[in-house]
């Protein structure tokens, strides 16, 4: 068992300044990181013996379009079942967004990463099943996009035309 | 004609919006030429009252006061619904208990096609009547406009009572031989499927 004072003193030895952002809350720790040194990162907490992150509890997307240069964001929830800890690591991203797929890490973040690409618009580069998981599968726009409308039947629709679709 | 597309002519359903107890006089015709006394009919319908078998389908949580009247306290078995059907072909009718999602919509179209005829379908839930609060990009506005409903039992959620008071609505329409497709002989979906023809 390792602290985690002691997991964020190994984090930040070893990327130092890529690490953007730290927040303390609750005893509960998170860091920023550019989208660049996501995957690297991530792979780091997931590999290294002191870090042991085996567990990726979910990995959810944003949208802030209060933040003009980033309106998203992409939070990785990081659970150490060797250590007892958790972690959180996030990314801003800028319109139009993309970021590599941590599928090849956790297999788990494949339905979490369909998930954000359909609501959000975040594709995941390298993704072998990127399709759409909630909508229909010919829905049009991104419905948790604070731009989205928030009432109304828009983006999809009942589809009727059944045979040999279900 | 049946939803099912069979040659057979469906005896209870002859094409006119029954009103009462009036629009059952005369005979019902059978293929063959065969006349079914009205008295066989409702014969047919008294028996028919007492084993409503309703499709085992829950959408939301409308579907747990479904199941508190499934349970002993409210023991819908009493009136022998206590047999909720897994398969639609042995069903004779579906509760739809929630919210229909659009993703949804098709399978219960499909379920409601897979019961035979007759059948009888209750909404339960101001989800399943209106879409309730959520009018938006998800939710079915009512699922009237997929199949023909019925009876509907408002609340959020109804309580097992008020299901049960639907329930016993349907038990009125079957023993008269009503059924929400009568006069109706369309419904909006399927007509979207076959380009209104009505044929599959």
């Amino acid at each position: 068992m390792i602290s985690l004072e002691a997991i964020k003193e190994r984090l930040e030895g070893q990327f130092g300044s890529r690490l953007l952002d730290r927040a303390d809350f609750r005893d509960e720790v998170t860091y920023a990181v550019a989208p660049g040194d996501w995957m690297e990162v991530l792979s780091f907490c997931r590999d290294d013996p002191q870090m042991a992150f085996d567990q990726l509890d979910c990995l959810v997307g944003d949208h802030l379009p209060e933040r003009a240069a980033a309106p998203f964001q992409v939070v990785a929830h990081l659970v150490s079942h060797t250590h007892g800890q958790r972690l959180r690591i996030k990314t801003a991203l800028a319109e139009d967004p993309t970021l590599p797929t941590v599928t090849n890490l956790w297999p788990s973040a494949g339905f979490d990463e369909r998930e954000a690409w359909e609501m959000l618009g975040i594709a995941f580069e390298g993704h072998p099943d990127l399709r759409r998981l909630l909508t229909t599968e010919d829905f049009e726009g991104y419905p948790l996009r604070k731009d989205f409308p928030l009432r109304g039947t828009i983006g999809g629709r009942i589809r009727t035309e059944l045979k040999g679709k279900i | 004609m049946g939803i099912t597309g069979s040659a057979l002519v469906n005896p209870f359903d002859r094409g006119i919006q029954a009103t009462g107890e009036d629009s059952l006089g005369g005979p019902v015709r059978l293929p063959g030429g065969f006349a079914m006394p009205v008295q066989i009919e409702r014969i047919l319908g008294f028996g028919r009252s007492f084993s409503f078998w309703p499709l085992l389908f829950g959408l939301a949580c409308c579907a747990i006061e479904m199941m508190a009247l499934g349970g002993s306290r409210f023991d819908m078995s009493r009136f022998g619904m206590e047999a909720m059907r897994a398969s639609p072909r042995q069903a004779d009718g579906m509760i739809v208990a929630g919210w229909c999602s659009t993703k949804m919509a098709p399978r219960v179209v499909r379920l409601y096609e897979q019961i035979p005829d007759p059948k009888w379908v209750l909404a339960m839930g101001s989800c399943a009547i209106s879409g309730n609060i959520w009018d938006t990009y998800g939710v079915v506005q009512g699922v009237d406009s997929l199949i023909p409903v019925d009876v509907y039992v408002p609340g959020c959620p109804p309580r097992p009572e008020a299901l049960w008071q639907g329930l016993e609505m349907i038990r009125d329409r079957i023993k008269q031989s009503r059924h929400a497709y009568d006069g109706l002989r369309r419904i909006p979906a399927r007509d979207a499927l076959t380009g209104g023809t009505g044929e599959a």
